[in-house]
């Protein structure tokens, strides 16, 4: 689900791979729950809703993705 | 007097949110007698590759009333300066919130910093055409929080489309609400469907789970659901783990 641009860990499931983002989070050590009014989905763990992500035109960036 | 508040680029990936922080100034504002504050509206802004930006670009204004404006702008100030997180670029805007007023340009701008890249010139040009009911600071850093700080104040004022922060939960061990009532109990000024139609029929709504309020035309709204002929206020709930 990762592609690395430019040294830039990119999702690449865009924004509505649901599944996807809330099974790469699950086990994921970086992951912290952003703040509720920046959560966009209902999962109790997604990429979606970590204060990690950078999100992009397209999809987001993993800001902790050149340390994992 | 009443202003429109409006706070942006000031948190870094460790610290708290932008949203958190205009929460934690309010308060000491109304600590502090400087000022009494409402609601929170998120704005979301432009996500593009060229404006830089935590981890989403949004902004977040309130609305204030405060007998003192240039002291309640000079603490904002100072708060800002010694709370936005390191590393940060925080702006600061203050906005005069009268009815009078035509924000009609400013709302334009606020348009396009969702729509487009708008740069700090774009800013203090749109708030410099406005006049003295507009006040623009840079707090650190690049300062260019400034952008989305006046593009959050205008949307307000314009009564664009926005979230309100934080969720609204059941207070009181009672299911079934007239909309009268739930609008008495819980501040909500108009009720909507998942498009932002109005419902104006009267509903019964079952209300067991919190809920995200919007503000739409200008007013606190609930988005209502319907599910088996059942109208709730849309669920906000996380899942269990696993």
């Amino acid at each position: 689900m990762w592609e690395i641009i430019n040294g830039k860990k990119h999702f690449t499931g865009g924004k509505e791979a649901y599944e996807a983002a809330a099974r790469t989070a699950a086990h994921c050590p970086f992951f912290a729950e952003d703040c509720e009014e920046e959560c966009v989905t209902d999962d109790v763990r997604s990429c979606y809703d970590c204060r990690f992500r950078r999100w992009t035109s397209e999809s987001f960036i993993c800001m902790k993705g050149a340390e994992s | 007097m009443n202003l429109f508040v409006c706070i942006d680029d000031t948190d870094n990936l460790d610290s708290i949110g932008t949203g958190a922080l205009l929460e934690n100034m309010m308060q000491e504002a109304a600590l502090q007698g400087l000022g009494r504050s409402g609601f929170i509206v998120r704005y979301q802004l432009f996500i593009h590759e060229d404006i830089p930006y935590t981890s989403h670009n949004s902004s977040m204004c309130c609305t204030v009333e405060t007998n003192d404006r240039d002291a309640f702008t000079a603490f904002c100030a100072d708060y800002l300066q010694s709370n936005a997180a390191e590393g940060s670029d925080p702006g600061l805007c203050v906005l005069t919130d009268d009815g009078a007023l035509d924000y009609t340009p400013l709302v334009a701008f606020g348009k396009r910093a969702q729509t487009e890249v708008v740069t700090k010139s774009d800013a203090y040009a749109a708030a410099n055409a406005f006049g003295n009911d507009v006040r623009l600071s840079e707090h650190g850093g690049t300062g260019g929080g400034v952008i989305g700080a006046l593009a959050g104040a205008a949307l307000r004022a314009g009564k664009e489309e926005g979230k309100i922060k934080g969720k609204l939960q059941p207070l009181q061990n009672k299911a079934d609400w007239t909309m009268a009532d739930f609008s008495a109990a819980y501040g909500v000024e108009r009720f909507a469907d998942e498009d932002g139609k109005e419902i104006a029929e009267d509903v019964t709504i079952r209300y067991l789970l919190p809920t995200k309020l919007m503000f739409q035309s200008g007013k606190v709204t609930a988005i209502l659901v319907q599910k088996d002929r059942i109208w709730m206020p849309k669920p906000k709930v996380k899942k269990n783990k696993g």
